[in-house]
Parts: structure tokens; sequence; C-alpha cells
């Protein structure tokens, strides 16, 4: 028999997101000094601080030299003008 | 890679010892915290920040077994031979988390008092104790991080911030409690083994608990005036033996699957 919760667990996605709609930043990261800052994937957060946390472990396959997480919204696209930065993985 | 102790073998001071075991058992509760808590995390990048702070945490626990182990203790008696009477894990933790901001304010709280006081180790002369303090320094920033990310989101909620302020003025207490009566014996500093006087550690946590305000954009209590009873453990700051429901949380179990 199925058993009923008391309670559920309650997310204010608006609020929790940081928004109506998901807030995504895209990361890159190098090795060491010698290697070039790569794009190595993008996390949802709703804000700079859970962005720079989530990214850190969520792409741990490396001991990064350096980690860095850019807004997707603050990206400018240059041959696509106009239209949203489409950031695929290499 | 093996861990190899700066000095194996010889006897550490006991009132440093109990120091090392205070931060490393607070941290086994704390790993165990997130782990129990991690399903209750927001969002799949929430599950594995969680878990990430976990397994830092139980790194911590086990480093500082590892080199109480190199220095005369044994080191499956650490980690499961203790009852819940010899635990030394913070009062602070005893209590489960009633609801998300509870959780966010307790571990965040237990992050900050067990940085501050490993903190007072970064200079200590043997070099595996100042590099176990700089490496819990290094993933603490990452661990301070996430709540601090979590304040702001909780501050734009008005219900929220009440449960956070609720919340706060409950475990603040039990936080500043772990460091001992204010104007106590500074044993471990006066034996020049620690170079930060516990005062000082103490008034830095003070310090940084109360800048959750601003990034809350909500006033926090901070109830500073601690009573300690007769049943105070100074060596294992801590009132009392842990409850026995928490210690079959974190007690170590199925200890054949471990290795």
């Amino acid at each position: 028999m199925a058993t009923k919760l008391k309670s559920k667990k309650k997310i204010d996605q608006k609020r929790e997101r940081g928004g109506a709609e998901p807030k995504y930043y895209e990361v890159f990261a190098r090795k060491d000094s010698h290697s070039d800052l790569s794009h190595v994937g993008s996390v949802e957060a709703p804000n700079d601080e859970l962005a720079q946390v989530r990214a850190w472990y969520i792409y741990d396959q490396h001991k990064w030299r350096e980690m860095c997480v850019v807004p997707l919204e603050s990206i400018i696209t240059v041959t696509e003008e106009g239209k949203s930065a489409k950031i695929k993985m290499g | 890679m093996a861990y190899t102790p700066g000095n194996p073998g010889t006897k550490l001071d006991k009132n440093f010892e109990n120091d090392l075991l205070a931060i490393a058992d607070t941290k086994l509760v704390l790993g165990n915290w997130y782990a129990e808590c991690v399903m209750n995390g927001r969002s799949l990048p929430d599950f594995a920040a969680i878990l990430g702070m976990c397994t830092a945490n139980y790194g911590h626990t086990r480093a500082i077994y590892q080199y109480l182990a190199a220095h005369g203790h044994d080191y499956d008696h650490l980690e499961r031979g203790r009852g819940p009477e010899e635990m030394c894990s913070a009062n602070l933790l005893d209590e489960a988390p009633s609801g998300w901001e509870d959780f966010i304010v307790s571990t965040w709280l237990t992050e900050l008092s067990t940085w501050m006081m490993a903190s007072g180790f970064l200079n200590h002369e043997d070099r595996a104790v100042a590099g176990i303090a700089k490496k819990i320094g290094q993933e603490t920033y990452f661990h301070l991080k996430y709540s601090q990310g979590w304040f702001q989101i909780i501050g734009e909620g008005k219900k929220q911030t009440s449960l956070f302020q609720k919340a706060y003025a409950h475990r603040f207490p039990l936080a500043l409690q772990w460091f001992g009566p204010a104007r106590g014996k500074d044993t471990v500093h006066d034996a020049g083994i620690r170079d930060v006087p516990l005062k000082k550690l103490r008034d830095a946590f003070i310090k940084e608990a109360a800048g959750a305000e601003k990034l809350l954009g909500a006033d926090l209590t901070q109830e500073k005036s601690i009573k300690f009873a007769d049943d105070w453990r100074g060596d294992a700051r801590r009132f009392g033996a842990m409850p026995d429901g928490l210690f079959e949380v974190v007690r170590f179990k199925d200890a054949e699957l471990a290795h």
C-alpha cells in the first residue's frame, strides 16, 4: 500500500530558479596554465554564487587550474547577430 | 596518494587532539546531514553540489582520523569503535533540520565554525596539520558560497526569510557554544600549538555569521550569552552524549563493504 506523505517538498520555481525562465551559465575551464580556456558545459542556477558552486561540483572530472562561469544572457553573438547563442560541446 | 604525516609516532598534546577530534566528528555529522538531505536539493545541479560537499566533509574527517592514527590512536576505533557518548560532534547538528531554511542555516554555521577552528592551525609546525587546515579552507570556500547563494534566494521570500531568522536564532547559540566559554582557558594556544587565540577565532566567527544579514536583506538575532552547565564536556566541545537516533545515522556501517 502506498504511503501518503504528510507534506510535499515545496519549491517556488520562479524564485528558486531566479525568474520565470531557467537561468543558464556557460562553464569554461583550463587544466593548467599552458592549456586554453575551454568550454566544458553549462549549468542552471538562480544566481552567480550557486552557478559557481554547481559548476565546480558538476564538472569535477579534472583538477582544474582555472574555472569561470558566464551568464548565457551576457554572450553577444557575432556571426548570428540578433539570435540567442547556441553553445555546443566539441 | 598515500597520506604521510609530518612526525609520525610522536604523542600529541591531549587538548590539541580534542580540538582535532571535535572538528573531525562535527564534519562526520555534517557529511551525513548532506547525505541524508541530498534529495531535498532543488534541482539536479543542487544534488551534485550537496553530494560534493558531503564527500569533502567525509574526506576532512578521515584525514584528521588518519593523522591521529599516525600519532598513537587506533583508526578503526576512531572511525567505527566509539559509542555515542564518545563522539565529539557539535550540539548544533544534534537536531535534524526542520526545513530547507534550517538546513541552509545549520550547514552554513557548521561549515563556518569548523573552518574558523581549523584556520587556527594553518601555521602549525607540522606540515601535515597545516596542509589539512589549508585543504579544509580551500574546499569550505565553495561550501560557504553555496550557502551565500541560497541566502539571496531565501531573502526574496517573506515567509522563507522568517523561517531563516527563526532557524538562525535557534542555531547560532549552539554554534557559538562550540567555541566554549568566552573567558575559558585556551590551553592549545597557551601551549603554542595554535598561534591564534580561541577568542580571536570566536570573534571572527561572530562577525562572519552576522554577514548573512546583508545577503538575506533582513535582521538576524545573535544570542551570545551561552550558559555552560555542569554537564558541559569541554574536551568534546558539547553537552552530553550524541543522541541515539543521530548516532544510528552516522555510525560506520558495513565495514566489509568499505574496502
